[in-house]
């Protein structure tokens, strides 16, 4: 059937108003199928798609549909890190200062916001949020943005940190209820981390969350030396953010504690950093804390994704919580009270003696950094980091893009206070390999070793016994989620630089991932039904 | 990216104004403040830490450090705080901004210590015995005068990373850039001769590499194409997963000992 160019067009605008409606909130508690609305996909973190019309049978036919890349001055060739959103036809994408809107169809630009930098480093930006008909995202200068999502004009903008601390933000917000939840970075220098819920009408404050004491007899002020240390000693926030509705607790990761080498006059173990915890979304009060690296020297942010799913413990239907840490430890809890089921490493690691009767690492004192070097496995940049992992409800099996690799750690700062970072470690092994672990005893199902000198990338797992991964060379690849065999792969010019997701438009799955500074959507073209 | 810390217009350390605001800090703030400004340990001297001031972080050329000693601030030499010269107090806000770069991780004061502590005989026998290092080298070949070549930690280095295009940390440098071994690839396709050179790339979906003539050669991965790689780093990638920091700190000394 052929419609006049003049139908076709007035559909194609009406299509785009369409498309750039308010996201409805219901969607934020579902599964991702036709609306991908937030930087997980859900609340989980499990990054898990139902979909399955691409599938282990079909995905060999899977091609590209689409490519986008952006010439926009301070755009072109930064990388994207961040999950893009999907809401009603339009995608949400974000790169440092910059946020664009494309028709999920065909990745035409609908709109570019650009914002203006006072400063910070542009390290990368994990995505945006959205709540009815406005966008957040943070910004390397420390503001939080808010644009209206129908043509991307700014509504506010509101400081959330000090770049004079040398702080700056990266993380994607996360919508929970009628708050934006935002974290912040920074470990140049001593200054302390937190987490805040802000208003998504304004951007006022609803409450701050210290992820260290900031006076005397705060929870934990008995893991530090002095106030000094404590109010000085980190911890960021730049870590995604999960939550579950049914026990309204949000769950995030903290990160190392400063001076981050140097920790001779940070005795103790330095709470909140280097932690899980789950906090009251309505009040940012502290329910519980996990701490997979007690007292940490190496820079081991522990801001993994904290990827929640149930399991059944002892006969029984329980709530769960696994992460795959920096460190190179994988740890399942209890995520309503925090309790340890499973720890082990899921790469080889040498710094810990054990654990203790909670299940925590007890860090080798040996291992620190040292004047003279100390050999240690993971490196600075650890087993895993930001780019997401994914859980599969279908298989079991949580899978991780890990890195083993190990490094020499020297003391530098020879001052009676060391501060900011006072050494540093040296090393030139690693290597990649996509894990699949199971939940329930930590063994590791199946492995793919990665040849090749590259980085990482995040994963997606899907209910069509799928996983997506980047490889350590250039490649998109998809492999059986239960077996780990590879079934297809794009070669994509530059490494994979974010972690895919996938959803449903006119009844065709794209997948969607990033490599540099170009997204690439994939669908299956094998049975076209193109207008005649 | 790392020197993209702070404000677009944050201060900018102006190092001759820093030494001579070294001069006015010694005369009028060290006791109190510290050698590193990061505050006095004994009381009465016990004066805040300026490295985490936010009077301090927060300053550009001055601007808020004159204001806040000006208000009657105590000085060593005893003179008004709010006499302070408009000069001597710029060049102070660059000493204190100096020592405040001296904490991050690019200062250039940090550098590496001592690492000779190790026991050059022990070292020796681990040579020649558990780390088997004599299997493939030796102190009167390719070792032959190996401490006066580089420095220790570079020693140290090469020997656990000698692989080349290594990687640091962030932050952190890259391995020891190795020996000049290339790894090598030989390809044998389904049809036609194996094929010998240095890897080019190398993943699950192809490999290619560069022959002796250097003339490049590219193969789709099947299960029909064999591909053998050389890696002649492989027995220091082992010996990660068993040296021991005592082990590796003799190593270090034996190696730097041959002169």
């Amino acid at each position: 059937m052929r419609f006049p160019k003049t139908f076709l067009a007035i559909a194609a605008f009406a299509a785009t108003l369409f498309g750039q409606e308010p996201l409805d909130p219901a969607k934020l508690l579902q599964q991702p199928t036709d609306t991908w609305p937030g930087y997980n996909g859900d609340y989980s973190g499990r990054r898990f798609s139902p979909l399955k019309a691409i599938n282990s049978g079909n995905v060999q036919n899977m091609s590209l549909q689409w490519v986008y890349r952006s010439t926009a001055p301070g755009a072109a060739g930064v990388a994207i890190k961040g999950t893009p959103l999907e809401v009603n036809g339009v995608i949400y994408l974000t790169a440092p200062d910059h946020v664009w809107a494309l028709d999920a169809r065909n990745g035409h630009e609908l709109w570019h916001h650009a914002h203006k930098s006072n400063g910070g480093i542009h390290i990368g930006n994990r995505g945006a949020a959205i709540y009815g008909n406005w966008l957040y995202f943070e910004t390397p200068d420390c503001q939080l943005v808010s644009l209206n999502i129908k043509d991307g004009s700014e509504r506010w903008h509101k400081q959330v940190c000090d770049l004079d601390q040398m702080y700056y933000a990266s993380v994607a917000p996360i919508i929970v209820k009628n708050h934006v939840l935002v974290g912040v970075s920074g470990d140049d220098l001593d200054i302390p981390g937190y987490f805040e819920a802000r208003d998504p009408e304004t951007g006022d404050l609803q409450w701050h969350w210290s992820a260290v004491p900031l006076k005397k007899g705060d929870p934990g002020f008995e893991t530090w030396p002095n106030l000094d240390a404590a109010a000085h000693g980190g911890g960021m926030t730049w870590g995604t953010t999960t939550y579950d509705p049914e026990l309204n607790l949000i769950y995030l990761g903290t990160g190392n504690p400063q001076p981050v080498i140097a920790g001779q006059k940070r005795p103790g173990d330095n709470l909140y950093t280097a932690s899980i915890v789950a906090l009251n979304p309505d009040t940012g009060k502290l329910q519980w804390y996990f701490q997979p690296s007690p007292h940490d020297t190496h820079d081991w942010d522990n801001v993994e994704v904290p990827v929640l799913f149930d399991g059944t413990v002892q006969g029984k239907k329980t709530k769960l919580l696994a992460m795959a840490c920096r460190n190179g430890w994988f740890f399942v809890l209890e995520r309503a009270t925090g309790k340890a089921l499973v720890h082990t490493d899921f790469v080889k690691t040498n710094w810990a003696k054990g654990v203790d009767k909670r299940g925590q690492p007890i860090p080798d004192p040996a291992k620190e950094p040292q004047f003279a070097g100390a050999l240690v496995s993971p490196n600075q940049g650890g087993a895993s980091n930001w780019p997401p992992p994914s859980y599969s409800p279908d298989t079991g099996l949580f899978y991780i893009n890990a890195i083993r690799a190990y490094s020499v750690w020297y003391l530098y700062d020879l001052d009676d206070k060391p501060e900011g970072w006072g050494g540093t470690d040296r090393g030139g092994f690693s290597e990649n390999i996509l894990e699949a672990i199971d939940v329930n005893t930590g063994a590791i199902k199946w492995k793919h070793k990665w040849d090749g000198p590259g980085g990482r990338s995040g994963v997606m797992s899907t209910a069509g016994n799928l996983l997506f991964a980047g490889d350590a060379s250039s490649n998109f690849v998809a492999l059986n989620a239960k077996t780990g065999d590879i079934l297809w792969h794009a070669a994509l010019g530059s490494g994979v630089s974010n972690a895919p997701m996938s959803f449903e438009l006119d009844g065709r799955q794209s997948v969607l991932v990033a490599a540099g500074d170009t997204l690439f959507a994939f669908t299956l073209n094998d049975k076209p039904d193109y207008l005649r | 990216m790392l020197d993209q810390a702070g404000a677009a217009d944050k201060h900018i350390l102006d190092p001759v104004a820093a030494e001579r605001g070294k001069k006015v800090y010694i005369a009028e703030c060290i006791t109190c403040h510290g050698p590193s400004a990061r505050g006095g340990s004994v009381p009465p001297n016990d004066g805040p830490d300026l490295v985490r001031s936010l009077v301090i972080l927060h300053d550009r050329y001055g601007s808020t450090i004159g204001p806040f000693i000006r208000k009657n601030h105590p000085t060593q030499s005893g003179k008004p705080a709010s006499g302070f010269a408009q000069a001597d107090v710029e060049d102070l806000a660059d000493f204190l901004h100096l020592k405040v770069s001296d904490t991050m991780r690019t200062s250039p004061l940090f550098h590496a210590q001592n690492v000779l502590v190790g026991n050059p005989a022990a070292g020796e026998a681990y040579f020649k015995g558990e780390g088997k290092c004599i299997q493939c080298h030796s102190v009167t070949g390719d070792l032959k005068g190996y401490g006066n070549k580089y420095e220790a930690i570079d020693i140290q280095q090469r020997f656990l990373f000698p692989r080349p295009g290594g990687r640091g940390g962030r932050g952190g440098r890259g391995g020891g850039g190795g020996g000049g071994k290339p790894i090598m690839v030989t390809v044998t396709p389904a049809s036609g001769p194996a094929v010998t050179g240095v890897v080019d790339r190398l993943d699950d979906f192809s490999v290619s590499l560069r022959d002796k003539d250097g003339a490049y050669h590219a193969f789709g991965r099947s299960s029909k194409v064999k591909v053998v790689v050389d890696d002649p780093y492989k027995a220091h990638t082992e010996l990660l997963d068993r040296i021991t920091d005592t082990n590796m700190h003799d190593v270090t000394a034996y190696l730097e000992g041959l002169k």
